[in-house]
């Protein structure tokens, strides 16, 4: 075939002759091989699980007293249908900002927190409403539960940013979700370790840094990673927290 | 000042000199350049978004027409001796990558135990 006799395929003309068998291998090998392709990299992927904002469930109001470190924590004196007193609830602001600039000042006060609850399994977090709507000083003191401490541990297990973890996003965890991760801890969002095993019944620990302030920006490089560490870990209210030293970080393989 | 604090001050330096670049690009240089932007104003902070992404591009650009050494006949020749070596190198890093990124993959250490070491806290067993 000379190259003036070569078919030329052209959009809105009647396909050439000589392509039509070109073009249905083409075509064919393209559909299977891509819905093979997608159908393999689906299967690979963990389940996200359950997780979310419980829209559903409407804006919740409560009241109880602010512990700003090591992140913004309220511990429930007055709940609702969904909220029971004495719960521990981590605290977050809208988008990638955590609660941490509006509420530290609040430390210890009681206020009336209104938000949206996102929650995986045991682990919750209340999203305040944006600007001045999320939280009101109700301008009395109120007891922050003691600290207690429960030892230090080795734990085996990936340090995620707690919102997205809650299922703000799906999946909110793991080496794909690093980049989101960091961006959420950067912006204060509380970072929660999830355990391999439970302790007590526990796998979720909120965690800071060992002088009991927000976790290290050092130790942001493991999110994501399935990392071996070694924490201080304490009861804080219902909440169980590590007290994490980045250098007693590992990345497992 | 961990790699995502990097990364992320590297894209806000970009984005701001973008945003000077912006400014100085629609407001003074685009008439400079394209007669057909001359009196036209509600297109521009549409660019916006654009130029904070590729102001490198808009700069090289701007200086070429500048100067007058654009050369409109090359700049649209498509390179086409490159496109077959581009679509082999395409189809064989994406399929590449992807086995990478399965290799690399941690396994979840479901069956590890956590360990007490210390009834102390962390501070006091160093």
């Amino acid at each position: 075939m000379s190259k003036s006799d070569a078919p030329f395929f052209v959009g809105y003309l009647n396909i050439p002759k000589g392509l039509k068998g070109f073009l249905l291998k083409v075509s064919l090998l393209l559909f299977f091989g891509f819905t093979a392709g997608a159908l393999l990299a689906g299967a690979t992927q963990d389940d996200p699980g359950q997780a979310g904002f419980r829209f559903d469930f409407g804006r919740q109001t409560v009241e109880g007293v602010i512990q700003a470190k090591p992140y913004p924590l309220l511990h429930v004196t007055k709940g609702n249908e969904r909220i029971e007193i004495g719960e521990t609830l981590m605290l977050t602001g809208q988008g990638k900002s955590g609660a941490m600039a509006s509420i530290a000042a609040l430390e210890g006060t009681v206020i009336e927190a209104t938000g949206i609850l996102l929650n995986r399994g045991e682990l919750r977090m209340l999203q305040l409403l944006g600007g001045n709507r999320g939280f009101k000083s109700l301008e009395t003191d109120g007891p922050v539960p003691a600290s207690e401490s429960l030892g230090t541990w080795r734990l085996q297990g990936e340090i995620c940013d707690g919102k997205c973890l809650a299922g703000a996003m799906q999946p909110g965890r793991g080496l794909a979700h690093k980049a989101c991760a960091n961006l959420c801890l950067i912006g204060d969002i509380p970072p929660v370790f999830v355990s391999s095993q439970p302790i007590d019944g526990e796998e979720y620990f909120l965690v800071g840094s060992v002088e009991g302030g927000s976790l290290s920006a050092a130790a942001y490089d493991y999110v994501g990673n399935f990392v071996e560490i070694e924490a201080a870990l304490e009861r804080q209210g219902d909440l169980m927290v590590l007290k994490l030293d980045p250098k007693r970080i590992k990345v497992i393989r | 000042m961990n790699t995502a604090e990097i990364i992320l001050s590297i894209v806000n330096i970009w984005i701001m000199i973008g945003g000077v670049i912006a400014f100085v690009f629609l407001l003074f240089g685009i008439d400079r350049i394209d007669e057909d932007a001359r009196g036209a104003y509600v297109f521009r902070p549409l660019l916006i978004p654009g130029i904070l992404l590729i102001w490198p591009m808009v700069l090289w650009r701007w200086l070429r027409l500048e100067m007058g050494t654009e050369n409109w006949a090359r700049r649209h020749k498509p390179p086409r001796k490159l496109h077959f070596w581009v679509a082999i190198l395409f189809a064989i890093s994406i399929p590449l990558i992807m086995l990478l990124g399965w290799s690399a993959r941690q396994t979840w250490p479901e069956s590890f135990e956590p360990q007490r070491i210390s009834l102390l806290q962390q501070e006091n067993v160093r």
